[in-house]
């Protein structure tokens, strides 16, 4: 019995990631000197803590049967937003209620098309995408947004207990939404969407609400990833977050999120994140050209949904 | 209150189309009442009606003697009436325990899920069914087809459920799953829950209801104790007339076998398979779900490789790699799960029926000639007498019969010389039902070889000239003429090898 469990535990897609994870860092910190610095690792928590909040989001999105490519614009529109009022002097608190919101608000709109308006995600999120990006250079007329007060700052750069406050702020994110997906009747309702919408409806989950619900907290996380990115790095540019969301969709499909609905954790995602952010840092330590940085991911979704598919199939029969 | 549940005058209308013509329907309470009727008489719907998934133009519904509406299929759940469907609507990542109280989660004081709670009521359900309870933090979809549907009678439990409505249930059961079904249906009529039961299956009917209502045309035809009726009463009310059971072939066999197969395995599915068949000639194969039978046709088919043993098609051997090379050789195989193997359903009529051929109505350029994939589409419709408005008409309208007349064309426009047939009329009305059949015959006539795979016996007796009986992976029977009877073919199927008889070379 504790045989079978622990193999259970063994065929898990979060273990083969952590393996992963563990072989990479080994062979980093083998192969560079600069890996298992102390200021290139917290720099790499600090870069993940804003993949890893919108993983949140974009787990439950995916375990609906869904898809959200509109994250990196959301995020970017939100540090536009965020940008502006901080360096107008607006008060943090209310900045901070902004970019959730500017989240909150692109999310309720992709939402209500996706779940009333019944047009595919990836649709209404494409077009969401190109919309907030346009906007996005209206906004900032090609320039920049810099000169960001000091005091919201340590949201993205301080530290506690020599790990950045950003990743503290991440780490119990998840641990609310693992708690929600795990043992909230709505957060065990995404589940039963995804795996099977029909038996879903017949058993009165109201699908449209529980589609809405996805999409909108994936905004809030990711407009807050938005306030994130503007402590961390203090600028704001017309491409902010632009190729962000493979990030965070990598992040999420590695973590095994099954891209078929139905499956996935929190956990995992966070993992994915993790897993992803050491690839990017380590093959720039390497020196490896930026380019092959895209390959490397690229190639490790298709690689994981396929995992994911053939599963599926090998199930069915 | 003689009654849980009481239709009265029940109408319902699909654009022009009236569905219910004024319906009476009751149930009691602690009573199996079985529903028959052909597709399209109207039971679908009624039973939507009931559930909640549709509403009636017209008509009361009482429940425990009050009027009631049901506007939603949760608010029939939380009235306690409950129903479980043919294909069973489970979360199958999902463990058996969310399963069955997803909607209903027991909660702790914070509002969490208490899965404690849960597992402990599950288990004292499952108890009380008589069944065992060790896979409840399993995934769904590790259990078979069986269990899961009566993890979906748990569920109505727990929803105290009064009235639940069993669409089909025994379709895609096997025998001893449909054995344990019926003894836990028993027993939920003996502990007073009322019980609508739907089948095709008219044996079922008659072993398990206590009344039974048959339906035509949206109205309700005839309303029966089970004890005051007999088969042929019921068939001859779904139908509007009597069916006949025998079948008219003028027999051409062939001389020399189209198919011969000699020892052909594939562990664990099936074991030293031998036979031949002939053209002009319908060869049964009869067995339990899971006896092997399709295992060997799609083997034939060359959808698997068999480890040993030979295949001999049109006096050369072969060894198809590939179904589209069995296809060129002459084979079509109809597939027994017409949705996922046979159908586009959301292309036209003639696109289904003309989408294996694509290649050779190709003209020049690489242009589909849509002039003869039309005239090949209404030969077809015209000859398998196919109830469709036009050619263009999408697939997933027509009724379940029509459509697996459609699956037939696509075969029959390839031109084939063997015909595989698994489970040619399941899930279709009594009426095309005896259609395809008598189109069967036809064929063979034509001199086609025919293999007819089904778990109907009476299909099974009807239509072939001879029958194969499987069981466990092996042939246990071979019958012929006055061999060919019921009782021969039930004993070999159920494992008693039987002398073989006439034949050829088994």
């Amino acid at each position: 019995m504790t045989n079978t469990g622990f193999r259970k535990v063994l065929r898990r897609r979060e273990f083969t990631v952590l393996g992963l994870i563990v072989l990479l860092v080994v062979l980093f910190s083998l192969t560079t000197e600069r890996f298992m610095s102390v200021s290139n690792l917290s720099n790499l928590l600090l870069q993940l803590a804003g993949t890893a909040i919108s993983a949140i989001g974009m787990t439950m999105v995916i375990i609906t049967g869904g898809i959200d490519v509109s994250v990196g614009s959301t995020l970017g529109m939100a540090s536009v937003v965020a940008g502006k009022l901080l360096v107008g002097g607006y008060s943090p608190f209310l900045v901070l209620l902004s970019a959730l919101g500017t989240g909150l608000v692109i999310g309720l709109f992709n939402g209500t098309l996706i779940a009333f308006g019944n047009v595919p995600p990836i649709i209404v999120t494409l077009g969401m995408m190109s919309i907030l990006r346009s906007l996005m250079y209206q906004l900032l007329g090609g320039r920049w947004i810099s000169g960001i007060p000091p005091a919201i700052r340590v949201i993205g750069l301080g530290k506690w207990l020599g790990v950045p406050i950003s990743m503290w702020i991440t780490v119990v994110l998840i641990a609310f939404f693992t708690y929600f997906l795990s043992s909230r009747p709505l957060g065990r309702a995404i589940y039963a969407v995804g795996n099977n919408p029909e038996a879903a409806r017949v058993s009165g989950i109201d699908l449209r609400r529980t589609t809405l619900f996805v999409y909108a907290i994936l905004g809030a996380l990711a407009g807050f990833a938005g306030l994130v990115y503007v402590a961390r790095t203090g600028i704001v540019q017309t491409n902010t977050g632009s190729g962000f969301e493979l990030e965070v969709i990598a992040a999420v499909v590695l973590g095994g999120t099954s891209i078929l609905g139905g499956r996935g954790t929190i956990i995992g995602s966070l993992l994915g994140a993790f897993l992803v952010g050491i690839i990017k840092n380590g093959m720039v330590l390497l020196n490896v050209p930026a380019l092959s940085e895209g390959l490397v991911v690229g190639v490790l979704i298709i690689l994981s949904v396929m995992i994911d598919v053939i599963r599926a199939r090998g199930e069915r029969s | 209150m003689e009654y849980i549940l009481e239709c009265r005058k029940i109408f319902k209308s699909f654009g022009g189309v009236q569905a219910l013509r004024g319906v009476d329907f009751t149930l009691r309470s602690g009573e199996v009442h079985a529903l028959v009727g052909e597709n399209g008489a109207g039971k679908s719907t009624l039973i939507k009606i009931i559930s909640g998934a549709l509403l009636p133009d017209r008509g009361d519904i009482f429940y425990m003697g009050q009027p009631v509406r049901i506007d939603s299929p949760r608010k029939a759940q939380e009235i306690g009436i409950s129903t479980v469907y043919q294909e069973p609507l489970v979360y199958s990542e999902l463990s058996v325990l969310e399963n069955i109280f997803l909607g209903r989660e027991i909660r702790t004081p914070w509002g969490n899920i208490d899965w404690k709670r849960e597992e402990e009521q599950a288990r004292s359900l499952f108890a009380s069914l008589g069944l065992p309870h060790h896979f409840l933090r399993e995934p769904m979809g590790e259990l078979s087809v069986g269990l899961q549907q009566l993890v979906l009678i748990a569920k109505a439990l727990v929803y105290e459920a009064k009235v639940i409505i069993f669409d089909e249930p025994t379709a895609i059961l096997t025998e001893h799953e449909t054995e344990r079904l019926f003894t836990i249906i028993r027993k939920l009529r003996d502990q007073g829950v009322g019980i609508i039961y739907i089948s095709h299956r008219l044996e079922e009917i008659f072993r398990i209801a206590d009344r039974v209502t048959v339906m035509r045309d949206g109205e309700v035809r005839g309303e029966f104790p089970i004890t005051a009726v007999d088969r042929a009463k019921i068939v001859e009310l779904m139908a509007g007339k009597l069916l006949v059971e025998e079948i008219a072939r003028r027999g051409v066999k062939g001389d020399h076998p189209l198919l011969s197969v000699q020892g052909l395995t594939r562990r664990p599915r099936f074991f030293d398979i031998s036979f031949d068949l002939f053209p002009g000639e319908i060869l049964g194969f009869f067995g339990l779900v899971g006896s092997g039978r399709t295992d060997v046709a799609q083997t034939i088919f060359g959808l698997f490789r068999p480890e040993s043993g030979k295949v001999f098609f049109d006096g050369r051997e072969v060894s198809f790699g590939s179904p589209e090379e069995a296809m060129q050789a002459g084979i079509a195989y109809l597939p027994e799960d017409r949705k996922v193997q046979g159908l586009f359903p959301i292309q036209s009529v003639a696109y289904n029926i003309s989408v294996a051929i694509l290649r050779e109505l190709v003209r020049r350029l690489g242009i589909v000639d849509v002039r003869k994939e039309r005239d090949i589409a209404e030969k077809h419709i015209r000859e398998l007498n196919i109830k469709t408005p036009n050619l263009k008409t999408r697939v997933y309208s027509l009724s379940g019969g029509n459509q697996q007349k459609v699956v037939l064309a696509k075969w029959l426009s390839v031109t084939p010389k063997l015909l595989i047939l698994d489970e040619p009329t399941r899930g279709i009305d009594v009426a095309s039902k005896s259609e395809i059949h008598n189109l069967i015959a036809h064929l063979a006539d034509q001199g086609l070889a025919i293999m007819v795979i089904s778990s109907e016996l009476p299909e099974i007796l009807k239509m072939s000239d001879r029958v194969i009986v499987m069981h466990e992976g092996r042939i246990t029977g071979v019958f012929e003429g006055p061999e060919k009877t019921a009782e021969n073919i039930i004993r070999a199927a159920t494992g008693e090898r039987m002398a073989v008889t006439g034949g050829v070379g088994v």
